[in-house]
């Protein structure tokens, strides 16, 4: 320890800190609305150097004078220079993100974080649940473990949102589940008249869902915070191993990569350290255990 | 890859209500600043500079509160007649001083300050504009602070939303190196109040009054514990010796720009 | 280490040497204050105080300002141009005392951890650094926390002894800055009079810590101390001067400004603190520690325990400026006195995980 920094350590004026701090350009290829507030932009990077990035991994998109913020990427890392983000007009640079037209540039920095265990869930069967927006993330792992079936055992999507049209990404997920490369089950908490489906909320199909091999299962979750201790409750009743059940983490990211303090959960930088734990990583940490108090 | 906010030179307006001006003379204290501002808008009312009537406008800034029915009126007028209303100083967004006189009933307030002679005022309770009309944009301070403005104005043209400070005073006086005004022996209202203004009272040696209002969280019971005797910081007890403070006093002076909420503001 | 010693006029004409070729910044009585001392830009030797009280604002101020520019940028059709605003020109930064000093070392772990902030480390290869011992006031408590007699990462330490200074050497640079004036080789009595000195600067602290720094931590991960931090929090203004003032704080937050011409601007970074309720809201409205009492929590555990486990030091170095800061009189070495006299005289009754 009480190491002193070495002429070594600094950087150099060529070196390499430009990757993470500073923005590069990528050009907006496609915009397409998915709910009123919400729309995907695939974005492809202007810059040469290789970019490529795994299903979790969020980066930090600029509109410049408008800010930045942390968007996970929605697609497959299989062309990963092109890719997708599902961005809720939510704030000032999502807002000005959603004005942006084809042909526009915009702003990258990252990827950051560490992403879902792609290796640990190898030969497991998978129960993806997703809350709302929260499937932005999870698309990139369906989309990955679709593009190589042989990998992973069935994959059970359960996506629970407020409203119908809130559901997104359905007509493919519909797709998938048609052709039975995956096991869908989609509910709502308030249906409209043309709702066909199932009314409650995202617990519900999970409770129903018989699991043979609790031991060969994984769960991958994303969703408000509200919507964890339940799922968390469910699983555990379904004794899915601690270690077998991933969270993915939403926080204040500002800089990306454990520095500017404003993602700290206890001793870990959800941006740096997450944002997918898994809950045996959560389940003695104070700030995450309080945040599901909070939600009562 | 700017993003207008504005397909043509957006047409801009000043009005004021019941107020001191005090905050359009700040704006026009702008000086070269003001004409790169105007560059991007086209002024068609303001009557403390000019003569023209506008009817529709895409930004009216106004200043001061409401304190008649005819303010109601005429604020809802506005409202309608334009795109994008922005508060001009603390009178507009948190009824500052004027409400001051919001402590006594209407009736006896007219007598007490015009006599048995008073004529017909048509004075209702005092509320800032953002309490009468939804309000797009908003610059506190008594005066508004000429940079917020210029942020303001900045977020008006490039659409984007403005959220005032949330942050406490001592921040921006922490940043610029200002020596803690209770080192000096006084009391500051800084820890409770927003900033945005720079500390620019600190700044040119004065203690700050709160005249941007409250944070959201202020904890307003902590600045009366920090008076107890068995819980001061020497600084505290210096100060408290010096001025002979009570709470009393500490209570008017939380009371100018923004009364503190009864009974508890915040949470633990 | 090699100690040497230097007269007044001889550091004085160091002084004048170095403004020659660059800035200098050191301790200057405040002209809106007198008996207060800030760093600023040096002009005339004469215009240093060496034998100065703590500053309100640290030196850590010159590697990683309150505000800076991260980047301007200028919009155009083909997207936009970035530059990233990175001052080249050196400096010398004197006058630091050991607890400063300490804080700049942590700061270099935390802040040059890769990938590394390059803001911080480039400032910080611009500097030389010339520390100074100090006179403890009634706040400072670097006796608990080991940093009474840090050095690193000074290029030059000065220790006032009789006819001058005595000097330590801790590196090449400060040997090279150093030979450019008259020194003499330090005897036995500059050692021993130095070592009086230093003796005589433990005795007068007087706020300590009833468990060694490193103690602290297995405390604060106990837990149990709900109603200290409710107490705590009943008087906690949440104005962030604590987290302001403190040389080890590198929490910070960004934005952008367009200039006025709405074709270019800049993104900008300041200093935050953990005490703002809208520290970790979201843009979807949730904040993650909006109860004030969580807030004051975290700046003790992740002082004490977070970045005691990450980096095998406390990030406090005994300072005192954020209980001098705090007119509250929330006090650092009070609190942790009150947590270890919690943690152990109330083991048994105390609820356990919570707080």
């Amino acid at each position: 320890m009480n190491k002193q920094i070495q002429e070594s350590d600094f950087p150099n004026p060529e070196g390499h800190w430009e990757l993470y701090w500073l923005p590069h350009q990528a050009m907006v290829r496609r915009t397409r609305r998915l709910a009123s507030r919400i729309k995907l932009l695939k974005l492809e990077m202007s810059t040469k150097a290789a970019f490529s990035y795994f299903p979790g991994q969020f980066i930090q998109l600029s509109v410049f004078g408008y800010g930045e913020a942390p968007i996970s990427i929605c697609s497959s890392p299989e062309n990963s220079n092109v890719f997708e983000l599902c961005i809720r007009d939510a704030g000032n640079l999502t807002h000005a993100a959603h004005d942006l037209e084809p042909g526009d540039r915009a702003g990258v920095r990252g990827p950051f974080g560490h992403g879902f265990p792609m290796n640990q869930l190898k030969g497991k069967n998978i129960l993806v649940i997703a809350g709302g927006i929260g499937i932005a993330p999870l698309r990139s792992l369906i989309q990955t473990t679709m593009a190589n079936p042989g990998d992973y055992g069935g994959i059970s999507v359960f996506y629970g949102a407020k409203k119908p049209a809130d559901l997104l990404f359905i007509d493919e997920l519909e797709n998938l589940n048609a052709e039975d490369r995956l096991n869908l089950s989609t509910i709502v908490d308030e249906p409209d008249r043309q709702w066909p489906g199932r009314t409650g909320v995202v617990t519900d199909p999970l409770h129903e869902f018989k699991i043979g091999d609790p031991e060969n299962t994984a769960a991958v979750i994303a969703g408000p915070p509200v919507m964890y201790r339940f799922v968390l409750m469910k699983l555990l009743e379904k004794e899915i191993p601690e270690d077998q059940i991933y969270f993915t983490l939403e926080r204040r990211f500002e800089c990306g990569m454990g520095k500017c303090g404003h993602c700290r959960l206890d001793d870990v930088y959800v941006c740096r350290d997450g944002p997918v734990f898994s809950y045996s990583d959560l389940r003695d940490r104070r700030e995450f255990n309080e945040i599901k108090q909070d939600e009562d | 890859m700017v993003i207008k906010n504005f397909s043509s030179k957006p047409r801009a307006a000043f009005f004021d209500f019941a107020c001191c001006e005090g905050c359009q003379l700040t704006v026009l204290q702008l000086d070269d600043r003001l004409l790169e501002l105007m560059a991007h808008v086209e002024i068609i009312e303001w009557r403390q500079v000019m003569s023209g009537r506008g009817d529709k406008y895409d930004i009216a800034f106004c200043e001061g509160g409401v304190v008649r029915n005819e303010d109601v009126d005429r604020i809802r007028s506005i409202r309608d007649r334009t795109d994008i209303l922005a508060a001009l100083g603390s009178c507009a967004s948190i009824a500052c001083h004027n409400s001051l006189r919001n402590e006594w009933n209407v009736e006896y307030a007219i007598k007490h300050v015009y006599g048995e002679n008073a004529g017909d005022f048509d004075l209702i309770p005092v509320r800032p504009i953002s309490e009468v009309v939804e309000v797009d944009y908003q610059a506190t301070g008594c005066p508004v602070s000429l940079k917020e403005f210029v942020t303001v104005f900045e977020h008006i043209l490039t659409g984007k939303i403005y959220r005032p400070p949330n942050d406490p005073v001592c921040r921006e006086c922490k940043q610029n190196d200002y020596v803690c005004v209770y080192e000096k022996g006084r009391i500051c209202l800084g820890p409770v109040t927003r900033c945005g203004c720079g500390a620019a009272c600190v700044a040119h040696g004065d203690a700050c009054h709160g005249c941007r209002g409250l944070v959201d969280d202020a904890n307003t019971d902590a600045v009366f514990k920090a008076l107890e005797p068995k819980s001061r910081h020497t600084i505290m007890e210096q100060m408290v010796r010096k001025n002979r403070l009570t709470e009393t006093d500490l209570m008017k002076k939380l009371s100018i720009y923004d009364p503190p909420k009864k009974p508890e503001n915040g949470k633990e | 280490m090699t100690y040497r010693t230097i007269s007044i006029t001889n550091l004085n004409r160091l002084f004048e040497y170095i403004i020659e070729s660059k800035d200098l910044f050191a301790p200057k009585e405040r002209e809106d204050q007198p008996g207060f001392y800030r760093f600023d830009r040096i002009l005339k030797p004469d215009e240093i105080t060496l034998s100065y009280g703590t500053t309100t604002i640290p030196p850590k101020a010159f590697f990683f300002p309150p505000e800076e520019t991260l980047f301007t940028f200028s919009l155009s059709d083909e997207g936009a141009k970035l530059n990233p605003e990175l001052e080249e020109a050196p400096f010398v930064l004197a006058g630091v005392h050991p607890c400063d000093l300490a804080a700049i070392e942590a700061l270099d772990l935390a802040l040059g951890q890769p990938p590394a902030d390059h803001r911080w480390l480039f400032n910080r290869r611009r500097a030389v650094i010339i520390g100074v011992d100090c006179t403890p006031d009634e706040y400072c408590f670097c006796g608990s926390v080991n940093t009474l007699n840090s050095r690193n990462p000074a290029d030059l330490f000065l220790t006032p002894v009789s006819g001058g200074y005595l000097v330590e050497i801790p590196t090449a640079r400060g040997l090279e800055l150093l030979s450019s004036v008259e020194t003499f080789e330090a005897g036995p009595e500059h050692l021993e009079e130095a070592e009086t000195r230093r003796k005589e600067k433990t005795a007068q602290l007087t706020a300590a810590f009833n468990r060694t720094s490193a103690d602290i931590a297995g405390v604060l991960e106990s837990g149990g101390f709900g109603d200290i931090w409710k107490e705590l929090a009943s008087r906690c203004y949440s104005c962030g001067s604590c987290n302001l003032v403190c040389p080890t704080c590198f929490c910070f937050h960004t934005d952008d400004r367009f200039e006025l011409n709405l074709t270019s601007g800049h993104r900008f970074r300041s200093w935050d603190s953990c005490q703002f309720l809208e520290f970790a809201l979201v843009t979807g409205g949730h904040n993650f520690r909006g109860l004030r009492r969580n807030r004051v929590r975290h700046r003790w555990r992740c002082k004490f325990l977070h970045l005691y486990k990450e980096f095998g030091r406390v990030f406090c170095t005994g300072c005192g400026r954020c209980s001098r800061a705090c007119t509250a009189d929330i006090n650092m070495a009070d609190v942790i006195n009150r947590l270890v006299h919690e943690s152990e005289n109330h083991s048994e009754t105390r609820p356990g995980k919570e707080g």
